[in-house]
Parts: C-alpha cells; structure tokens; sequence
C-alpha cells in the first residue's frame, strides 16, 4: 500500500469523523441538559444535507452562505419541536418519559424522512462544488476538504470557548450537572433545555451542509448516523467536547481504513459493533457515565 | 365488568370466527387477519419484556427478521418444514441469549438506545453475508401458495402467545418479572435472582416473534434485508403495544388492532405520504397517552368498556378451607444468644471523596435487637445497603453466620435469611398488597410456592393491620401503609435477621406503640434478630437491647441500651441534647 | 418590619402535601433555627421560601412585599439565597466556576471579583482548590464551596439547609466560625439542623416543625429550659 493513498485515507476519515463529533455532541450536549435521547438526531442531518443541496441546485449560492440559511431555521424548528412536543413528558413518570421521548422522536424521525422522500424524492444527492486541488507532493487536498476542516476545527473551538466561558455555556454545563443547583444559582433551566435543543439541532444543520459537500445524503439515512452518535457518547461521555472529538475522528478514520483497505459494505458495522463490545468489556462505559 | 362467563363466551365466538375465516371470506380479508395476527405476536411478545419486565427493548423486530432469514435458508437447503420452525427456534434463542450479555448491563434510556442499533446491524448482516442469505437479492422461496396453511399455523402462534401471556401474568416468573419493572433493586433484595430472569425473558420474546418472521416469510414466499429489518417498520409493533396499554392484557391486542387497520385505510385511500401519517400518529401517541388508550380515563372508567382496561392481579379462590390463624407461618428459631449472626469487621465505603463508612466494626448476636443510631448522613442507610449486598465494602468483611458475605449478591444474601425495608418506602407499585407480600415470600428464604404465598400473604397483612386492603394497588396506598408494608413484604421472606430502617416518623405516637410491639413479638415469638435503625429515640428505647451509634461513618458507641442513655458523648452526637425526656 | 414573613404556608410535592401550616418571622440581621425531626417538612419549609417548590397556600412575605409567586431568580435578586441539602455542587465545575455561577443574575455578576475575594479570604483553604473539580473535594470543603456559592449572589437572608452533614467533626467548627462571621457582617441566617444542640450554640431564636406544622417558636434559652421540648423535638406529643 502506498503512502500517499493512505493519507487521502487518514485525511477523509478525519473530516468524516471531525463531522459525527458534531453531530454526537449536538446529541450528548441535548442529553445531558434535558435528558432527552433524540432518535431523530440523525435525520436533522440528513434532512438538512438534502434542503442544502436543492438551495445549492437552485441558487448556487456559495455554501458559506447556505449555512446560515438553514442553521437559522433549524434552531427555531428544534426549539418549537421542544417546546411542543417534549418539555410537556417532563411532568411525567421517568418510565413514561422514555416511552414518550422514543416515540415522539422516532414518529418524528419517520413523518420526516418520509414527507421529505416525497418532497425531494429519495435519491442520494450532494452539494456538488467546485474545487481547486492543492498538491503536497504524491498527495492531492482539495480546497473543500481544507473549508470543511477549518469549518469543523472552527465550530469546535467556539463551542469549546462558549461553554467554557460564556454565562449561557456555563449555566448549560451546570443544568447537566445538577438541575437543582442550578435553578437555585438563577438559571431558568427550562429555558436552558430548550435553547440546548435549537442549539444542537442548529449544530447538526450545520453539519448537514459539510456533509453534503463530500458525502451524498438523502432521506432515510439518518437513523445510522444517530447510531454512531451514540457509540460516539459512549466512548467519549456526556457532554463532553473532547472526548467525542476524539472518539468521533476515531470512529471516523475507522471507517475509512476499512472501507478502503477491506470494503466499503462494512464500514456502517464498525460503530454498532464497537458500541456491543465496549458494553461487554466496560459495563459502565469508559468511566464516563455520571448520569447513568 | 364482565363476568367470567361471559368473556369465555366472547372469547369463543372470536376463536370460532378466526378459525372458519378462511371457508367463509376472500383472500384479501385473510391475508388482512393473518398480517394483523403477525403483528399481535410481534407486538405481545416485546410487551413481555417492556409490559411485565420493564425494559424497552427496541430491537425486538430483528428476532422477526432473525427467524424468517433462519427459516427461509433452512428450506431453500432442503430442510423439512418442521425441521426448519425448530431451527428457527433454535438460531433466534441463541441470538438472545448472545445479545442479553451486553444489552442487559444497561438500564433506562441507555438500554433503550443501544437495543436501537440491533435492527441496522442484523440488516447489514443480511446485505453483506451474501453466501448465506443471498445479499440485497434475499431469497425467493419455490412458488407455493400456502396462505391457508400458513394463516392456521398463525392463528396457533396467535393463541400460544395469549395463553403464554395469560401464564406470565399468573406465575411465579411473571411475579419476578413484574417485580423487576417495579423496582429493580428491592426485587433482588426480595430474592429474585435477575439475570436469569431476563435472559430468559428476552429468549422466550424473541422465539414467539421469530416464529411469526418464518411463517410471515413461509406465506410471502420472499425476503430481503429491507423487508425483514426495515427500521421504518419495525418500531410499528412497539407503537401498537403503546397505543393500547403496555402491560395490560388486552393492551397490544387493541393496539394493533387499530393501528393495522389504519394502515390498510391509508393504503387503500393514500397513494403517498403514509410514513408521514403513520409518524404523526405515534407522536401524537407519545405526546398525550404514553400510558395507552386502555389506561386513558375515558375508557378505563367506563361502563361499556372498562373491562378492556382490567389488570391482572392474583384472584382468591372463592372456596378456601383451613381455619384462619393469626401465627405467622414462620419457623420459629430458637435464640441461641452465642450464635453470632452477623459480623462486620473493619468495613469500609466511599462514594468519591466522601467516605461513608469508616472502620466499622460490629456484632449482633441471634435474638438481639439493636438500635442503630447517629445523626444523618452518619452512614447508617450505606451499612444496610453494605449488609443487603446493594454495596460491595471497599474493604473489610461482613460474616453471616461466620460464612463471608462480602461479595455476595443480593438475592443470595436475601436467600441466607436477610430481610430489610427501606427508609423511604419501596413498594412494587403496580402490584397489590397481596401480591407485594407474596413476592417476598416465594423469593425470599421461605420459598414458598406462589399460590401458597399470595394466601399466607394475608396473615402478614392482618400482621401490621393491612388486611383490608389486601387488594389495594400499592402505590394507592398512604404513606404510612407503605411504611408497614415494607415491614410485612422484608417479613414474608422468613428473615432470621431483619434490618428496619426509618419506620416511626411520620407515624403517630399510637402506631409506634403498635410497630414497637410487632418488633418485640417477631424475636420473641420467631426469633428473628432485629437491626433498628430510627431516629425517633424514645421508639427505640423501649425495646431494644443494645445501642450501636454512628457517626461520620464509624462506631463511636456500642453499649447495652441503659449504658449507651448515659453516655454524655452519646447523647450530644446523637440527640444534641444534654438530657433527652425519655419516657 | 420583619425581614421575612411566612402566614400559613402550605406545600405538596410529589402529590403528597408535605407542608400544611408553618409560620415563621424572620427579623433582619437575625441568627434563627428551624428545628423538627425528620421528615417533618424543613427542608419543604425552605425550598418554598427560595421559590423551588410551588406553594399551595399560606403566603412569604419578604419586607413586606409578597413574594409567593415569583420565579426562583427573581427571589435571589431580593437576597433570598438557599445553601440546599446535599450541597448540590457542580461535580465536573471547578471550584472557582462553582462559586462564579452564584454571581449568576446580573447585579451580583457585575461585582463578582470583588464578592470572590470575600469568599476566599473567609475559606483560604478554597484558594488553593481553586482550579480542581468541586467533586474532588472533602465533604468540608464541598460544604465550604457551598457556602461561599450561595454568598457570590450578595445574600441578605442566607438558608442554611443541613450543612453539617457529611462534614468531618473537626470542620464542623470552622464551619459554624464562618457562619458567625458571615452573620456579623449583617447577613440574615436562617438555619435547619437536626442536631439541636449544635443549633442552639449558633442561633438565638428558634422554631420548630412537626409533620408540617409549626408547633413551637422561642429564644434560645427558653427552648434550652423547656423540659418538654426534648420530647418534642423527638416527634413526640
């Protein structure tokens, strides 16, 4: 195997897997706060992936600017969604809130991916830019992998920046760590869950669009994204920023070693396959499960 | 509410009208029944483990899809058709089995999320393992019309499952099941040894939804990946069981009875957008009756169809022989004041950086009741839970009987003959007193066969004056009815030592008197060793023999009770009072 | 006028009502005890004056204004700050973020650094912790971040839920050093604890609680003659 062919490799996987970090943070970030586990997660993405593509088709507005378009939107629809439909289970038994949190997010998973397949059909689509490629000698980088990258070393270090500092990033923090000490610090912790879930639904439109710009996506490929979310939570704890980037690009490289060296049919299997064995080996997950 | 009669009588007309169906109506009906009875079975059998057991297993649609796959490579080999249902039973009970070794170390959402990811993978087996189930093509089985044959052998399934419920819901493993979705902790305190229960739960689940995958796939005559694992479909059963009443015996029957016809209403009137419907409609089912139409006021109170809401609890017999004897049936003990029936030795616990327990050292002799005291937090609840084996010690031992108990399980523990209650009351809610009381008993070191226990269940209620609400769902009951219900449920299990944490506050000076009394007369007519842990001295002071104090997690005082009353050091930690009134 | 006065209040939480009739004056600069055995509705008592539990009837006066439907914040910018049960710490937070979130309204985040040097100098040994995760820290110490948490928000009527428990005896007395000193800068204490004797060496005034009710409400000495009380306080008639 050569050098060079091996990098594209490494280098695919780490924007993969710097993308499902995102992804899985919007969700460990959603769970933690308000202790919803959202089955749709995924399919925010995959929805969001395919309006980007069909503004990118009709428009050809620069993706920079697609971002915004539809981050904005996807943040009042998470917010809506939340206030709608899961701030009232709180009130709830704890039984009764997971029954009500899975089938409100899986019934929402599958009336969207179903009226979008309608909408937009249910072909694979993408993003299709085009891009200059840069040469480091055997290596070739195109400059959307190099956009996306900075894209996602960017949303990275402002998430990092805004929970670690910000009022809101640290009353976030502290609604996931002890609702009750915080509402009695003065946050107005219903306000903080559902402002965390517009931001994590905000975050994986955001998402949406990097991933459209190298991988096709379409309606119904959602919930396997929600998958390697979860391994990706599991590995790397709730609410924690570093650990699911770290898992994520893990996870990601993972994929692309096995979908270039042994076949691409495979590279789905990793993730559930991981999450099985690490609950066998760690049954407490990596030491991370506080809430658990 | 219906009589018995007459439900047989409904009953029947329904089994006789399913089992003409063919002779009487066209193949389009049929084919409707046979896939409204396929998704019963899907949606009762996961209701065993969600309904009774409490887990939310969301990958159960893959055993379907286990099950046709097993059946269809089976016949396509050549195998006959019985060989080929018995293979099916067999691969779907191992796949169980495999999957209760990780699934079953989670709880709550988590396992609820991890169960998610069975169906995606068992359809990426499915597409990639083309040597063996033909890839994305599937299999086409030879072209045989089988409709009929397959809707009898459906309508078998169908019953099995019914009267499998049926059994569930009055044996003594339906108990250990209903016990571990109550409260999963004090079910093992109670006796009941989890792991088996639920790899066993999850087998017979996923066998009942394996055979309808291979009879679906036997009648279809084709299968693919998507149409066995499709995660579009295979949360439509679960919705089903929801919609109706999860738990109830007739909640995933009506569940799935509405929600196929509705499918066939959008099919027939909707050439698109049925998945969006169909995902309304089960958010709907989240958002406003997470605890099933059948639960739903409305229905449950009303005169025409309550009975669909009815619960199962265990009914007495109306005919009963035998004197009623106010005895408890307990083997009495002997005291045998030299036994020392349990030690701890050095025991310690922390949580983090707190350390719970320091050092603690004690002995309780066989008929002795001791008071267990020290202010909150002083680490006394952390030493029952250390004793009842809910805590492993971090190190130090804890003998009973002289046989080290230290790692020991719960439900072993609970089988040497430990009983304890909780602080804060712990019943299985959705059971009644009776039932409640009868768990502990045939779980507990008694042993006692089912039936046998729900009937002495009632000499422990009349015991701590529960007798007239033996019927009485118990989480309706009042606060301090639950108090004595842990005592009578700890009871029930034939302890020879007993732990009581926190019974008087809340209770009336006369209910002391009278909980006071039922502690003398469990040692002095039983035998039974009693650890007393009360803030509420004066409750103490009349009955126990010897005062353990804690505080900050070690013992600080261990002396005959007239002794430990005037020990000023006692009384400052313990009462913060120089001179209490002790009447 | 009285700094804090509680007519009748009446709680349930849980579906079960927990308070049914507490009454309670709380003069300003005031050291008070809420004593009662366990169970009998204290820490009810307080979560209700801070506003985490609803009231169902009965009213909390705080100088005068009544204060009975306003939201958890909208009482901490009065100066009503609870010190809750189980120290309810960010676990994960360090120490310095856990006492910054108790600057977390506005008015006392604008003074913050200032309020900061204030809390450290009364709980030096906080310095030194200062970057380590709150959950790291001894019960005493947590219990100190606790403290100086709730003082961050500028409190002028400080609840005290139970802060000894889970605090090493010798802490125990520099604890109650800094209660002293946090009372003498003119902070309205009001103090739950179920040791009594302990209770009584800090607060001048107490009142007692029995299955939601208040049944008794004296000074120091008088509580420390009254041959009865002991009884009381034991939950018994």
């Amino acid at each position: 195997m050569s050098l060079d062919i091996l990098v594209q490799v490494l280098l695919s996987g780490l924007l993969l897997g710097g993308i499902y970090a995102l992804v899985a943070f919007g969700l460990s970030l959603v769970y933690g706060v308000a202790n919803i586990l959202n089955i749709a997660h995924g399919t925010f993405l995959a929805i969001s992936g395919v309006i980007a593509s069909l503004i990118y088709a009709a428009t050809d507005w620069n993706p920079l600017l697609i971002i915004p378009a539809l981050a904005i939107p996807v943040f009042a629809f998470g917010y809506l969604f939340h206030a709608t439909l899961l701030r009232p289970l709180a009130s709830r038994s704890k039984h009764d809130e997971t029954i009500g949190t899975v089938l409100i997010t899986t019934g929402a998973l599958i009336a969207m991916s179903d009226i979008t397949g309608v909408v937009a059909g249910t072909n694979q689509r993408n993003i299709p830019v085009r891009s200059d490629m840069l040469e480091f000698g055997e290596v070739f980088v195109s400059m959307t992998q190099v956009w996306i990258l900075a894209g996602i070393v960017a949303l990275t270090l402002v998430l990092h920046l805004y929970l670690k500092h910000a009022w809101f990033g640290r009353a976030v923090r502290a609604v996931t760590q002890d609702p009750m000490g915080a509402t009695l610090c003065g946050v107005n912790a219903s306000r903080a869950r559902a402002l965390t879930f517009a931001a994590g639904s905000g975050l994986v439109a955001v998402a949406g669009v990097l991933y459209a710009l190298i991988y096709p996506v379409d309606p119904n490929m959602g919930f396997s994204l929600t998958v390697r979310a979860f391994t990706i939570i599991i590995i790397g704890g709730i609410g924690n920023l570093a650990g699911a980037m770290v898992a994520g690009v893990m996870l990601g490289v993972a994929e692309s070693l096995t979908a270039f060296y042994w076949a691409p049919k495979w590279a789905p299997a990793i993730s559930v396959v991981l999450l099985l064995l690490i609950l066998v080996v760690f049954p407490r997950g990596l030491g991370t499960w506080r809430r658990a | 509410m219906t009589s018995r009669p007459l439900a047989l009588a409904g009953a029947a007309v329904v089994a006789l009208t399913l089992a003409t169906l063919p002779l009487l109506a066209n193949a389009y009906i049929v084919s409707f029944v046979f896939a409204l009875l396929v998704a019963f079975v899907i949606a009762q059998s996961w209701d065993w483990v969600n309904g009774l057991m409490g887990y939310l297993n969301l990958g159960h649609y893959a055993f379907y899809g286990i099950g046709g796959y097993t059946f269809c490579m089976l016949l396509v080999a050549g195998a006959p058709l019985p060989i080929c249902f018995a293979g099916t039973v067999v691969s779907v009970a191992i796949a169980a089995a495999l999957l209760s070794a990780p699934i079953f170390r989670l709880k709550g959402d988590y396992f609820a999320f991890a169960t998610l990811t069975i169906v995606p993978l068992c359809e990426l087996l499915a597409s990639n393992l083309s040597g063996l189930t033909g890839g994305s093509e599937g299999i086409t089985l030879p072209p045989n019309y089988v409709l009929n044959p397959a809707y009898y052998l459906m309508l078998i399934l169908t019953l099995a499952t019914f009267v499998t419920t049926l059994a569930l819901m009055r044996s003594r493993f339906g108990y250990a099941m209903r016990a571990v979705r109550n409260d999963e902790q004090v079910a093992q305190v109670s006796g009941v040894r989890l792991f088996p229960i639920k790899i066993a739960t999850l087998m017979l689940s996923g066998v009942f939804a394996g055979l309808a995958g291979a009879i679906q796939a036997w009648q279809f005559s084709f299968i693919d990946p998507y149409t066995m694992f499709n995660m579009g479909v295979a949360l439509i059963p679960i919705a089903a069981a929801l919609l109706g009443g999860s738990g109830l015996l007739l909640g995933p029957l009506v569940g799935v009875a509405l929600l196929t016809s509705l499918q066939q209403v959008l099919l027939i009137k909707l050439n698109m957008l049925q998945g969006t419907i169909y995902g309304l409609v089960i958010v709907l089912i989240g958002r406003f009756i997470p605890g099933g139409l059948l639960r739903w006021r409305t229905i449950a109170n009303s005169a025409a169809l309550g009975w669909l809401s009815r619960e199962s609890h265990f009914e007495v017999p109306a005919l009963r022989g035998g004197a009623r004897s106010d005895a408890l049936p307990l083997r009495a003990d002997p005291i045998d004041a030299s036994r020392k029936i349990l030690e701890c030795r050095d025991v310690t616990m922390a949580f983090g950086g707190n350390i719970a327990v320091r050092k603690a050292s004690l002995e309780i002799r066989q008929g002795e009741i001791v008071g267990l005291v020290g202010p909150n937090g002083s680490g006394k609840t952390t030493l029952f839970n250390l004793i009842s084996g809910v805590l492993h010690p971090k190190s130090g031992t804890i003998l009973v009987d002289g046989k080290d108990i230290s790692q020991f399980r719960p439900d072993e523990i609970a089988g040497l003959g430990i009983g304890r209650t909780y602080q804060i009351p712990r019943p299985f809610g959705e059971l009644t007193v009776r039932e409640c009381i009868a768990v502990g008993r045939t779980f507990g070191r008694a042993r006692a066969p089912l039936k046998q226990s729900m009937l002495e269940a009632e000499t422990f209620a009349r015991f701590v004056g529960l007798d007239d609400c033996l019927e009485k769902r118990a989480d309706q009951l009042s606060l301090q009815q639950k108090k004595v219900l842990e005592i009578a449920r700890a009871l029930a299990g034939e302890p020879k030592l007993l732990l009581v944490d926190e019974v008087a506050s809340g209770l009336s000076t006369v209910e002391i008197a009278k909980f006071v009394e039922h502690i003398r007369e469990i040692r002095d007519r039983y035998g039974v060793t009693v650890i007393w842990v009360e803030h509420i001295f004066s409750a103490l002071a009349s009955v126990v023999d010897r005062l353990i104090v804690l505080d900050s997690g070690s013992v600080i005082a261990d002396a005959p009770l007239a002794e430990a009353m005037h020990d000023e050091n006692v009384l400052a930690t313990y009462l913060g009072h120089a001179n209490p009134e002790v009447p | 006028m009285s700094l804090l006065r509680v007519e009748h209040l009446a709680v349930a939480h849980g579906g079960l009502q927990a308070l049914w009739d507490i009454n309670l004056t709380v003069e300003p600069g005031e050291r008070i005890g809420l004593l009662g055995a366990n169970g009998a509705g204290k820490s009810t008592t307080l979560g209700a004056i801070v506003g985490y539990y609803p009231t169902m009837g009965g009213r909390i006066l705080f100088e005068e204004t009544d204060i009975g439907r306003e939201s958890v914040a909208a009482r901490l910018e009065r100066g009503v700050v609870l010190v809750p049960e189980g120290r309810r710490l960010f676990a994960a937070m360090s120490v310095r973020e856990n006492l910054e979130m108790g600057a977390f309204l506005a008015a006392p985040r604008r003074q913050r650094a200032a309020t900061l040097d204030q809390v450290l100098s009364l709980f030096p040994i906080l310095k030194e912790k200062a970057a380590q995760p709150a959950g790291t820290l001894s019960g005493g110490q947590q219990q100190m971040v606790a403290i100086g948490r709730a003082l961050m928000a500028k409190p002028r009527l400080l609840l005290l839920d139970e802060p000894f428990i889970g605090v090493a005896p010798l802490i125990i007395r520099d604890v109650l050093v800094a209660l002293s000193a946090i009372a003498d800068t003119g902070v309205t204490v009001l103090l739950v604890e179920q040791n009594t004797h302990r209770a009584l060496e800090f607060v001048r005034r107490a009142s007692v609680i029995e299955n939601g009710r208040t049944v008794l409400d004296a000074d120091r000495e008088t509580l420390r003659n009254d041959k009865g009380f002991g009884a009381k306080f034991l939950g018994l008639d």
